[in-house]
């Protein structure tokens, strides 16, 4: 046995790990080198040095403190808003969700692929060169109904609605801030306030309201994690 | 402003407690937990007292004694509000310990990306106790060179050579494989050993 394989075992011989031949090995080793017998020697003595420090007795306040934030984190509790709270319960409950999720997605997945095979053969049927006869053309719609005002009004009504659940979660999170450390709160301004730029630059419709869920994403998990809620701090 | 003094500043109603509905003796662990979900205060203090030593001594020997006392703070909150989600796929104790080192790692790594405290000041200055008898100053010499070991050593060396773990415990606790942690409590040890070699650590 080299001095560099005694040295590798030396930690597992120590602790009483190695049996029979490889302990004795070992052992043997030890007889023979000066230098592996002083660093096992040394490392015993560490070894036992740990061992006997000795235990360090929690002040009487640590209790108090426990409790004091304990009963911080119940108040704030009380001051979230019930949705937050049926949220929280859930994201408890995740494991199992997680799981119906995932099948659902899945069985969502399957559908949608069926479906869209079953309308590819449709398609084909449609195309000109399988038909005898050409197509006639779709009557034009009426000239007084025009559809596109109407979506775009629907469009606005939804971005408007948009803006307003962003209003209330950033309340929300105001409530959260109060638990946050300087670093969170910063994160979370800078964040916050590039999301915005994004809602700003993105144009009217589909990309706006895709700029504000990113948004609302963002701060319902701000408002909810438990962590951040507790220390603002822990990850 | 301490957290502890804005919670003074709330008011401190004589609070409900709320009715137990277990034997006088919580018998086990699955009843304890029980007990803390529904928020009595008796099992939630008897769990306090089985975990404080450890809880505290581990934090106190990872951070160092200035910050020990915040980290366990932090511990305790978290195991309660955290009590709800615990799943029993460990042992209570091995997820309590776990969240000790978890907090006690990530403590250290805010204090050092806020940089408020400078790397010499990380050292717990521990008055030497009168344990070793064959070397009066050696369990204080180990507590200055553990604080100075990489913090990841540093939790190793505390879960297994000081408060006695197993290394299938430690591994759980670490979140690591057996083998990792029986070559990380070798490297730890190896840099203790250089730690502590200017003033030797032999009798």
């Amino acid at each position: 046995m080299t001095c560099t394989e005694a040295r590798e075992q030396l930690t597992a011989y120590l602790d009483g790990e190695l049996e029979g031949e490889r302990g004795s090995a070992v052992r043997g080793h030890l007889r023979a080198c000066e230098a592996c017998r002083q660093a096992a020697t040394d490392e015993a003595a560490l070894r036992d040095g740990l061992r006997v420090l000795p235990p360090v007795d929690p002040p009487a306040s640590l209790w108090a403190g426990v409790q004091a934030r304990l009963a911080q984190a119940e108040v704030a509790d009380a001051e979230r808003p019930a949705w937050r709270r049926a949220l929280a319960r859930w994201w408890l409950a995740r494991p199992q969700l997680g799981l119906g999720a995932l099948a659902l997605a899945a069985i969502v997945l399957v559908i949608a692929w069926r479906v869209r095979h079953r309308e590819a053969p449709l398609q084909q049927v449609a195309s000109p060169l399988l038909l005898p006869l050409p197509l006639q053309a779709p009557a034009p719609a009426p000239a007084s109904i025009d559809v596109s005002d109407e979506l775009a009004a629907a469009a606005a009504r939804e971005t408007a609605s948009y803006a307003a659940t962003v209003v209330e979660l950033s309340a929300d999170a105001e409530h959260e801030r109060a638990y946050w450390s300087d670093d969170h709160k910063q994160q979370f301004d800078t964040h916050v306030a590039e999301l915005k730029k994004q809602i700003a630059a993105a144009t009217d419709g589909r990309p706006r309201q895709k700029a504000y869920r990113a948004l609302i994403r963002y701060l319902q998990r701000a408002a909810t994690r438990d962590d951040v809620a507790l220390a603002g701090s822990v990850h | 402003m301490t957290e502890t003094a804005v919670v003074d500043s709330l008011p401190s109603p004589v609070l409900a407690e709320p009715r137990p509905r277990v034997p006088a003796v919580l018998a086990d662990d699955a009843q304890l937990i029980a007990a803390c979900r529904r928020g009595e205060a008796r099992a939630m203090e008897m769990l306090y007292h089985q975990y404080k030593r450890r809880v505290f001594g581990m934090a106190h020997r990872i951070v160092g004694p200035n910050d020990a006392e915040e980290v366990a703070q932090e511990v305790f909150v978290r195991v309660y509000r955290g009590l709800a989600a615990f799943r029993g796929d460990s042992a209570l104790s091995t997820w309590i310990y776990r969240l000790t080192v978890n907090a006690a790692l990530s403590y250290l790594a805010r204090r050092a990306r806020r940089q408020e405290i400078a790397v010499d000041d990380a050292m717990p200055d521990v008055p030497a106790p009168p344990v070793a008898e064959r070397d009066p100053g050696l369990a204080a010499r180990i507590e200055t060179a553990l604080g100075q070991l990489p913090a990841g050593y540093r939790a190793i060396l505390v879960l297994h050579d000081v408060e006695g773990l197993s290394h299938e415990e430690c591994a759980a606790i670490l979140e690591c494989r057996v083998g990792t942690c029986k070559s990380q409590l070798h490297k730890a040890r190896a840099r203790m050993r250089e730690l502590l070699a200017p003033i030797g650590v032999a009798p």
